[in-house]
């Protein structure tokens, strides 16, 4: 469903993203992880069609992005790092609007924009201007406005920063759910409890490059470590010189 | 206070080593066209200057008279930037969170962003009145002296003028931290600002300036020698100035001591107030609006109406978004109050133009196109130019949408094109019915504006995608831009291109009034309307299709 083969992004002398090859099948949630810079964001512009890449290619069920892109976004769910939304519009007319964009039928708005809202407790809020929202509900609104056109690939970026307990806690149902259903999910986190509990597999990029992938259990054996996930990252990344580090502290 | 510089010389120095060599050809580009525009302004005032001087026992006066209102109107567009910029600056600046938690005192972060204001408010408005100085130092012989002290001068005229706008908002903000009360006077600011340029206008004050408009030799005199604005810095300076060339040491040093003094005053006020003003006035600001809007929404008009028509849906959702965000920001429509003020002055002035003729009245009428062109590419520079750049952060929702960078551009041009007809409609057909413009030329204005409009409000939309600048904090860094340097340069050249490839035909059109047989000449007909049309087409296509290229690979301002 979400297909990448030899992705590559260069600003200037930087590669950003070095030939990435990976495939994310559907109804599974494939967790990306790696340390601050390694280009994980980068992947997921990439992938969403707001950068465009130097060379090899990235699909979304089938359809190139760069060349097939309005087919690829039709089917693209996409929750950024950072979840700007027009501060202008409220928490409803956003829904609308993206729901407008992404041709869901009238009815169906109708009936779906206030569930939504409600699901994530902002039925009180959502005829509000955004710019009144805090970075969670923002973040919420954002994860309400995918759902609302059933996206067949979606696209994580650190997607539970800034949610309570209680919203954190449906937005994972809600991943799982909607990979139940065929959904394929990318998902970017540094959270990586998250990740063990929720992804199928987990592939970690340090420098651009994927440097390891697998399940958990296949991760534990490339790092040739026992332990949980937290230490098979930091054995792979070269994190485990932390306690090297703290000496300095 | 010293690390906080510290911090924007950092900036500065890692922004210009991180330059590209093309950005840097490109800078040295708009750099040396600027020099160019700023050399031939000093050249046009070398000229007027020269010939103020030339008149007989009253040059000299004249010419401070000028140099006068000059410093008066540079105060007050200095005083006006920094009121409408100090808002963003002073309370709603990205970097404002993080300077109030760190150990730095109130009065601080202030006096750093007090300065980051001056600075953005004052400099472009001080670097069109040096070719003016330049011109006056040349024309009246006074040496180099006379340009280092009015360098020396120019610091406290700039912060004065500056910090008045600031306190106006600092005030603005303590009294009312409420956005919704906020918004009103926001508005009835506007209003004030607006009734107060109208009235002044209206006052008509070109009658004082032409000797035969006053009773009596004398009473011209007086009002050559009065003060143009007794208790503002500009006159403070304009007379420091004139004591220093007339080498009277005395008035000078007393001038400039009052000009120091009050930039000191008014920055220490500031600074004061500050202290007891800015924690208010800046918590109030974090606090949003909570207005209720219903949840369940029905079809958009504009959705309505292109299902209708069969066509346009991308566009019509794009554009119902760009009215509900463009009508809920009040610094946005309550700007058109300003321009209501400008159309009513615009056509007063018109009104009183003292033309005899009907000939000549037709004439002005046409030239007219020019003047209109002149105020439509100055709104563009607001409205339509920036409206790419202020999708700002929220970019990337329109960008991950099954959505053509196509029809966003279409839904800008469609967005600022109706308004902007409208302002050119009432412009040039009030303006040729006040004037009893002949029929031939009042369709030729009429049909020229319009389509005058089409390419500028196109070249705006269009070349505000050539230069997004979609991270910016305020409007003005958008429209100061390079960007906005070129589209102003592009806008003007287009428009006097089309004055240009019109003189021909109303050339005909006169010497058929005037019973010249074969006036008409239909090869020369058509090669204008040819060129004019080619003139148009690249106008339109050639920005449009810079654009599209631009945001298809945007990758970071």
């Amino acid at each position: 469903m979400i297909e990448l083969q030899g992705l590559t992004k260069r600003f200037g002398g930087l590669v950003a993203v070095d030939s990435l090859t990976l495939e994310v099948r559907p109804g599974e949630v494939y967790g990306f992880l790696g340390p601050n810079g390694a280009g994980k964001t980068t992947t997921v512009k990439l992938l969403s069609g707001l950068l465009q890449p130097t060379s090899g290619t990235a699909r979304i069920a089938g359809f190139d992005i760069v060349t097939d892109t309005l087919e690829a976004k039709r089917r693209l769910g996409l929750v950024p790092d950072e979840p700007f939304v027009y501060p202008k519009l409220t928490g409803a007319e956003f829904l609308r609007f993206v729901g407008d964009l992404h041709s869901v039928d009238e009815a169906r708005q109708r009936r779906r924009i206030p569930e939504l809202l409600e699901m994530f407790e902002l039925q009180d809020r959502g005829g509000e201007l955004v710019e009144a929202y805090s970075h969670g509900m923002r973040q919420k609104l954002v994860l309400a406005s995918i759902l609302l056109h059933e996206p067949k690939a979606l696209l994580l970026d650190e997607p539970l920063v800034g949610l309570d307990p209680k919203s954190a806690r449906l937005a994972k149902e809600i991943f799982r759910t909607l990979a139940s259903r065929g959904c394929a999910i990318f998902m970017c986190t540094h959270v990586l409890d998250i990740a063990e509990r929720l992804c199928d597999r987990i592939g970690i990029m340090i420098g651009g490059r994927l440097k390891a992938a697998g399940t958990v259990e296949e991760l534990r054996r490339q790092a040739s470590c026992e332990g949980s996930l937290e230490d098979a990252f930091l054995s792979l990344t070269g994190g485990s010189e932390v306690a090297a580090l703290l000496r300095h502290l | 206070m010293r690390l906080l510089l510290r911090r924007k010389l950092l900036s500065s120095k890692n922004r210009l080593r991180t330059m590209t060599p093309w950005e840097w050809s490109r800078n040295a580009a708009f750099v040396l066209v600027g020099l160019w525009m700023l050399a031939g302004l000093r050249y046009g005032f070398h000229r007027l200057l020269s010939y103020l001087a030339g008149v007989e026992l009253i040059g000299l006066l004249l010419i401070w008279k000028l140099t006068a209102m000059a410093l008066l109107t540079t105060f007050g567009m200095i005083m006006l930037s920094s009121l409408i910029i100090s808002l963003s600056t002073l309370f709603y600046a990205r970097d404002l969170p993080f300077l109030l938690r760190a150990p730095i005192g109130l009065r601080t972060v202030f006096l750093d962003k007090s300065l980051e204001t001056s600075f953005f408010s004052s400099w472009m408005i001080a670097l069109a009145i040096f070719p003016f100085v330049i011109a006056l130092g040349q024309v009246l012989q006074l040496g180099w002296g006379f340009f280092a002290v009015f360098l020396a001068l120019t610091l406290p005229f700039l912060l004065c003028a500056a910090a008045l706008g600031m306190l106006f908002t600092l005030v603005l903000m303590f009294l009312f931290p409420s956005s919704r009360t906020r918004d009103v006077v926001w508005v009835l600011s506007s209003l004030s600002v607006a009734a107060l340029y109208t009235l002044l206008r209206f006052s008509e004050p070109e009658k004082l300036i032409r000797p035969d408009a006053m009773k009596l030799v004398a009473e011209y005199l007086d009002y050559l020698q009065a003060p143009t604005a007794p208790y503002a810095p500009s006159w403070w300076m304009t007379k420091a100035l004139a004591a220093w060339a007339k080498g009277n040491w005395e008035v000078f040093l007393r001038q400039s001591a009052l000009l120091c003094a009050a930039a000191a005053g008014a920055y220490g006020l500031l600074l004061a107030l500050a202290g007891r003003l800015y924690a208010r006035g800046y918590s109030g600001a974090q606090e949003s609006r909570r207005a209720r809007n219903p949840i369940d929404i029905p079809k958009t008009p504009e959705l309505r109406l292109a299902e209708r028509l069969g066509a346009g849906r991308e566009i019509a959702i794009l554009y119902w978004r760009e009215r509900k965000c463009f009508f809920r920001d009040v610094k946005h429509w309550s700007q058109l109050v300003l321009i209501g003020a400008l159309l009513c002055v615009y056509l007063f002035s018109i009104s009183r133009l003292p033309l005899d003729t009907p000939d000549l009245k037709s004439l002005v009428c046409f030239l007219n196109i020019g003047i209109a062109g002149f105020v439509l590419s100055a709104l563009g520079l607001r409205f339509t130019f920036p409206s790419i750049s202020l999708e700002g952060r929220s970019w990337w929702v329109v960008r991950s949408s099954p959505l053509t960078v196509d029809s966003l551009l279409l839904e800008k041009w469609l967005f600022s094109l109706f308004p902007m007809l409208l302002i050119a409609t009432a412009l040039i057909a009030l303006s040729n019915h006040l004037l009893l413009a002949d029929a031939f030329i009042r369709r030729l204005s009429l049909a020229s504006i319009w389509l005058a409009v089409g390419a500028m409000t196109a070249m705006g939309v269009g070349l505000g995608a050539v230069f997004p600048r979609f991270h910016v904090e305020n409007i003005h860094q958008i429209e100061s831009s390079a960007g906005g340097f070129v589209y102003m340069a592009c806008s003007l050249a287009y428009v006097g291109f089309v004055v240009a490839s019109e003189a021909l035909p109303v050339r005909m059109h006169f010497m058929a009034k005037l019973g010249r047989p074969d006036a008409w000449d239909p090869a020369l007909l058509a090669l204008s309307g040819a060129a004019l049309a080619a003139a148009t087409a690249a106008a339109v296509a050639l920005p449009l299709a810079l654009g599209r290229r631009r945001l298809e690979r945007y990758e970071g301002d």
